[in-house]
């Protein structure tokens, strides 16, 4: 059984198609990192999610059941762009509004050991408004996380994080995936941060899915390239232009060799040219550099 | 629930996710300032209006009494639809202009603070938020009749006005009021649904509906003699609710406000469950 299951579908707002025939499978327990330009379709596919947005067509299916089914949507948490809460209560008062509204046993025993989850018990009594940023992410996770939902949608729940912020928010989704007893699906384009927690992606572009794929899968996808430096960076790059197809100097200062064989063959060769290499070592492109190639792709540049 | 990948689902039945959402909305109500606010305001009109008349003004002369006996604050002597005088619609119908404000403020925060988003994500019936605002809000209304009563009693002893009034009579026009309550909570509501991305929208088209000016017009055209058949609509039976109300008053009331509650709640359940809801 998977948590989602999506077919065919389509959201338009007027004119304008925002979601265009999407397929999107998301397993049971996964961590699915959902990504995609702005404005490609994935807030609007995570609101049809959580009933927010009725599609213009396409089925949605949650846990194999209809998603508009109460008994299902009761064990969905969310986390679509701010938290929703009032700004003048407490962080304990708002969450404490959200136990009343998944009508929770024991509220108060839940509140405190969410709040303890996120590392929010101290910030309990302040005012919502008064939160920073950071606080107000982990207190939208609190929320979600309410209740023990089976599937969790969360927006850029990372955006505005410190690193300590998104060390803690990284804990924590790993610790309530841990079990395989929720599934939670992640939009975001902190990619870096991204690829350290989840277990599947999917790739939105134009209101479509490009590609979905597991974390194993994208592993074996990720081209493996050679960085090297030398003393003299412009005409070896020059000289590795000639023998292989794709030669670029990245944003550290290496040159990249995407499609050599060994790097032995090119210290051999840079060597005949009369280049010495002061350091050379293999490497694979990570999930944002993939995602940039496959947008690439796409553009057919 | 969770056993290895197996999943239990529990439909929660009609009952239990009325509960729940109730709860938020009475945690809300009863944790707002607004609500509060809203209750002295109710208070303090008839207070205003009783307690100031037959004063003396800074010119020496005396501000003329707009009643003479308390219960008129509450409500008219019998049922006016055409405008006369404005002493004869100055009585608690006013709770239901306010009220009117107060629930569009009230729902107004639901979306401003995007707490919709966890209540639509967690419940799909939206005839649950219907029904569940309606009766918060209806209890919030019944509140400042209360207030409001309160108020013109305070009012009517400072000012030394007569009380003498039949008992019975007044009761049931009070209650009948508050039985009325319901039936306006649901309009707000309903038009807060239609206008939730407007906020100011809301709360004039409720001031709008709360003064009952579209009655009163229909009133001013077919005289009093439509008063009978301008019961059906909520500002007619509100009106009807006077101090020469019987039984008779109290079940029209009670059958007007729980048509219109009915008819109100499946209009903005059909309006949520085929819309965008944020």
């Amino acid at each position: 059984m998977n948590a989602i299951e999506i077919r065919g579908l389509t959201k338009n707002f007027g004119a304008k198609q925002a979601v265009n025939g999407l397929e999107m499978t998301v397993p049971m327990g996964a961590i699915y990192g959902f990504i995609g330009e702005n404005g490609s379709g994935k807030s609007t596919t995570e609101k049809i999610i959580c009933g927010l947005l009725v599609p213009s067509g396409g089925s949605v299916k949650l846990f194999d059941r209809n998603y508009t089914d109460a008994d299902v949507r009761a064990k969905v948490g969310v986390l679509i762009e701010a938290p929703g809460c009032f700004p003048n209560y407490s962080v304990y008062n708002n969450l404490m509004l959200q136990a009343a509204n998944l009508d929770i046993q024991n509220p108060e025993r839940e509140v405190v050991k969410v709040l303890k989850m996120v590392r929010m018990e101290g910030a309990a009594s302040n005012k919502y408004k008064n939160c920073s940023l950071g606080m107000k992410q982990r207190i939208g996770i609190a929320m979600a996380l309410l209740g023990h939902p089976s599937l969790l949608v969360l927006d850029e729940p990372i955006n505005g994080l410190d690193a300590d912020g998104m060390r803690i928010m990284r804990e924590v989704l790993e610790d309530i995936t841990g079990t395989g007893e929720c599934t939670v699906v992640i939009a975001s384009h902190i990619l870096g941060e991204l690829e350290k927690i989840a277990t599947h992606y999917g790739i939105i572009r134009g209101g479509r899915m490009i590609k979905e794929m597991t974390a194993g899968e994208l592993e074996e996808s990720c081209r493996t390239y050679v960085a090297l430096q030398t003393r003299d960076m412009h005409q070896s790059k020059m000289l590795l232009g000639r023998k292989y197809s794709r030669v670029e100097e990245d944003e550290t200062g290496y040159l990249r060799v995407y499609d050599a064989a060994t790097p032995e063959k090119i210290v051999t060769y840079l060597y005949e040219n009369g280049i010495l290499v002061s350091e050379i070592k293999t490497d694979k492109i990570g999930l944002e550099e993939y995602y940039i190639d496959l947008m690439h792709e796409k553009e057919g540049r | 629930m969770v056993a290895g990948n197996e999943l239990k689902f529990e439909s929660p039945r009609f009952f239990t996710r009325i509960k729940s959402m109730l709860g938020v909305d009475f945690y809300r109500l009863f944790h707002t300032p607004l609500f509060y606010i809203f209750l002295l305001i109710a208070a303090f009109i008839p207070a205003l209006i009783l307690g100031s008349g037959g004063m003396e003004n800074p010119d020496g002369t005396t501000s003329a009494l707009l009643y003479t006996n308390v219960w008129n604050a509450v409500a008219a002597n019998m049922p006016l639809y055409a405008f006369s005088n404005i002493g004869e619609y100055a009585n608690m119908n006013m709770v239901f202009i306010f009220g009117g404000i107060m629930v569009s403020i009230f729902i107004g925060h639901d979306y401003k603070s995007g707490y919709v988003k966890q209540l639509f994500t967690t419940h799909a019936k939206k005839q649950d938020y219907m029904i569940s605002k309606s009766i918060t809000c209806a209890f919030a209304m019944a509140c400042m009749c209360i207030t409001y009563l309160l108020g013109s009693v305070a009012g009517g002893l400072f000012a030394g006005l007569d009380f003498s009034a039949n008992v019975g009579s007044l009761i049931i026009a009070i209650a009948s009021k508050m039985i009325m309550s319901l039936g306006w909570a649901s309009l707000y509501t309903f038009l807060n649904v239609i206008f939730r991305r407007y906020f100011g929208i809301s709360i004039a088209s409720s001031f709008l509906f709360g003064t009952g000016l579209p009655i009163i017009a229909i009133g001013m055209i077919f005289g009093n003699e439509a008063g009978s058949v301008l019961n059906i609509f909520l500002y007619g039976s509100s009106v009807y609710a006077c101090l020469g109300s019987n039984i008779v008053t109290l079940i029209v009331c009670l059958v007007v406000s729980a048509a219109w509650a009915a008819i109100y709640n499946m209009l903005g359940t059909k309006l949520l469950s085929k819309s965008d809801v944020y």
